[in-house]
């Protein structure tokens, strides 16, 4: 202790001093040490129900976007290869619009083939009505005669059959005629198969074939269809709801509905129908592997002009509930479960 | 009077060390390890604690913890999002997988996958990069713990590429969270992406985090939540005790820390009581002389009592200080990340410092008090 001056001690004065500052800054480290257990807000926006719905008794449920009409897969009538494609994605289409056309040279072939026996046909017909003519002149002279030694019998008998042979050519050049035209028509008809034409008017959504590909009556390669079309104006939402919510759901109320990433646009969209048909559900993933289990009810929602939803989106939706309370207990198994 | 007491404590100087030395010790033993333990068993709740966002917890009835759980069918979130006070709700899947590292090594890792949209369910904060980098295309981001595991030469994390249930993984970045109890290997993904990455099974939704609407509480949404969806709802700090629950259950560990504990409690009550009950016999002349002199007993008992106190607040102060040295100097080892030591700690072993010091202080005061004053004169 020779280091202290005379009158300090270290275990009375010096020692203490120091427990005393140690405790004050370890009391300092602990308090300012202590972690952060505090929730945070979350920095995006998350899907909520807004306005009224965020008090009262609601559905919640996802959604895809899809055309007022559903998407409607364009098949060709007849296989062949495609020759011209008049639509890109995102055209509109008026009904009855050719979309694409399809090989058309043999039955083209077959309507020239068509058309020359028809000029044929009629050839025959002429060269029938000028003998039928001739015969019926012919038989017409000799019936004239009033005289029977002027003319022999045989004769007469010869030009009534001229002219009855005459007539019946005539009959058999008209029928093929008509076999000729019935021909033209069937290629015509089969011409017009081959230009593959929009059945509505609506938006081209996809098309996922080229001029020089083949396309054939049992689908595109790859399973894909070769043009998706529908009517967007307007779109449609349709909405998975969970069976078990489905009860509560107030049929007809409007829907608050936000597109997935940007929960801040939210719409309203207005009751157009529910499906009559429960369905397992699927639209989590899209893989078709995803095997589920739960049943949805989907109801259908028309969305109002907006510039944020596109055909295939995910969605997010709100809808008011029936009742405010909890679902009451089924009784009857309850029962079955006390037994 | 108390100024003499002193004087007589620290006069032997041996004797004074030794009870310093003693009350030091076990302070440092109980506090320290009662600190480890409670930073131990509050792993269970790293999970809760790393999703800051969560209010409640929404998981099928036979879930316990946020690594014992249960998945449920996905329409569960819609579910959860049609009750009234559930401000917003989304999905987040925790599953263990295996991962393959750039080198071939198989190492099981836990897979969180949380909302795509909004992120939520990630840890707060990030050591590298941001929570943004998960929009990239087969990004993962790594919990820094995990870092450590899965890259022991020190390699650059970031950009490596691990493969996932024969899926490519790229990490893109390091999370700062709390470690789990296990140490094990974090991967935080979107959720859609989580999906692929965990081998299929039906149902995959293992919890739906949600909030709270202003002017409720998150108790009351949870009660509401279980009542009208039948499934299970824990807020924040109940399922954060259901993790350590867990642990408290299912290890050996609060059993192991209770024995050193109890041991600091001995070893002190030991090493004390003898010094103090030598220092007081050593003494007793002079306490038989102030006794002579006409002190009272109860001047006596303040004596060594002040004795005693500053034996314990120094001795006390001394173990503390030792403590949050330790727990300071090993705040940058991974093991010891996010440990703290909680307030309630230094009052704990203060209360048992103060029973060693009453129990001892007692047992050395009784010959004192029963020293007639002309023992002086033996």
């Amino acid at each position: 202790m020779a280091l202290l001056p005379q009158n300090v001690s270290f275990s009375r004065q010096i020692l203490p001093i120091l427990a005393l500052i140690g405790i004050v800054i370890a009391a300092f480290y602990i308090f300012s040490d202590l972690p952060d257990r505090s929730t945070s807000e979350p920095e995006q926006q998350p899907p909520k129900a807004t306005g009224a719905l965020a008090d009262s008794a609601r559905v919640a449920g996802t959604g895809l976007v899809e055309p007022a009409s559903e998407i409607i897969d364009i098949g060709s009538a007849l296989s062949g290869l495609v020759t011209d494609l008049r639509v890109q994605p995102g055209d509109r289409v008026e009904k009855g619009q050719p979309l694409f056309l399809v090989d058309s040279r043999a039955a083209r072939a077959r309507l020239t083939e068509a058309n020359a026996a028809i000029a044929e046909a009629r050839a025959a017909i002429n060269e029938a009505r000028t003998a039928q003519s001739t015969a019926s002149q012919q038989l017409a002279l000799f019936r004239s005669i009033d005289d029977p030694a002027a003319v022999s019998r045989s004769e007469v008998i010869r030009a009534e059959g001229e002219a009855a042979a005459a007539k019946s050519r005539l009959n058999v050049a008209r029928a093929r005629l008509s076999a000729a035209q019935a021909s033209a028509s069937s290629a015509n008809t089969e011409i017009g198969r081959l230009t593959v034409r929009a059945p509505i008017s609506g938006e081209i959504l996809a098309v996922n074939i080229r001029p020089g590909e083949f396309v054939a009556t049992q689908g595109g390669g790859g399973g894909l269809p070769f043009i998706q079309m529908g009517e967007t104006n307007p779109l449609h939402v349709r909405i998975d709801i969970d069976e078990n919510e489905a009860v509560r759901l107030q049929m007809g109320a409007e829907a608050t509905v936000s597109p997935r990433g940007a929960a801040e646009l939210q719409v309203k969209a207005k009751f157009v129908r529910a499906e009559p048909q429960v369905v397992p559900k699927r639209q989590l993933t899209n893989s078709a592997a995803e095997r589920v289990d739960v049943r949805v009810l989907q109801v259908i929602y028309a969305l109002p002009e907006s510039d944020d939803f596109r055909v295939g989106q995910q969605v997010d939706a709100f809808i008011p509930a029936v009742d405010n309370g909890p679902r009451a207990p089924v009784q009857s198994t309850e029962v079955e479960e006390q037994e | 009077m108390l100024w003499i007491a002193i004087r007589m404590l620290t006069g032997d100087a041996q004797k004074f060390y030794g009870l310093l030395f003693g009350i030091a010790f076990s302070t440092l033993l109980i506090t320290q390890q009662l600190t480890i333990f409670v930073n131990l068993i509050e792993r269970g709740a790293s999970g809760v604690y790393n999703a800051p966002e969560a209010e409640v917890w929404v998981m099928d009835p036979v879930s316990r913890t946020t690594d014992v759980n249960y998945a449920m069918p996905s329409t569960a979130l819609d579910e959860v999002r049609s009750v009234p006070g559930v401000e917003w709700a989304v999905p987040h899947l925790r599953a263990v997988a295996s991962v393959r590292t750039g080198t071939g090594d198989l190492e099981g890792v836990a897979i969180i996958g949380v909302d795509d949209a909004t992120l939520i369910g990630m840890p707060e904060n990030m050591v590298a990069e941001t929570k943004e980098v998960l929009s990239q295309p087969d990004a993962v981001v790594i919990d820094d713990g995990g870092v450590f595991n899965l890259f022991e030469n020190g390699e650059d994390p970031i950009g490596q590429r691990l493969e996932l249930n024969d899926q490519r993984a790229v990490i893109r970045g390091v999370a700062d969270s709390i470690p789990s109890f296990t140490s094990q290997v974090v991967l935080y993904t979107k959720y859609s992406q989580a999906l692929n990455y965990v081998p299929g099974t039906r149902n995959r939704l293992t919890f739906v985090l949600a909030g709270v609407t202003e002017g409720e509480t998150a108790a009351g949404v949870a009660d509401r939540i279980e009542e009208q969806t039948g499934l299970k709802a824990e807020t924040r700090e109940e399922f954060a005790q259901a993790g350590v629950d867990f642990i408290v259950q299912n290890t050996g560990i609060p059993t192991n820390f209770g024995i050193t504990v109890v041991l600091g409690f001995v070893v002190g009550v030991a090493i004390v009581g003898l010094t103090f009950s030598l220092f007081i016999r050593d003494n007793i002349k002079q306490f038989g002389a102030l006794k002579a002199i006409g002190v009272t007993n109860s001047k006596i008992v303040g004596m060594v009592s002040a004795q005693a106190a500053l034996v314990g607040a120094v001795g006390y102060a001394l173990g503390v200080i030792g403590t949050v040295t330790f727990i300071w100097a090993f705040s940058g080892n991974p093991f010891f990340k996010g440990f703290y030591i909680p307030w309630q700690i230094p009052l704990i072993s203060l209360a048992a410092v103060v029973v060693i010091l009453a129990i001892t202080g007692w047992i050395a005061l009784r010959s004192v008090l029963n020293t007639e004053p002309a023992s002086v004169f033996r």
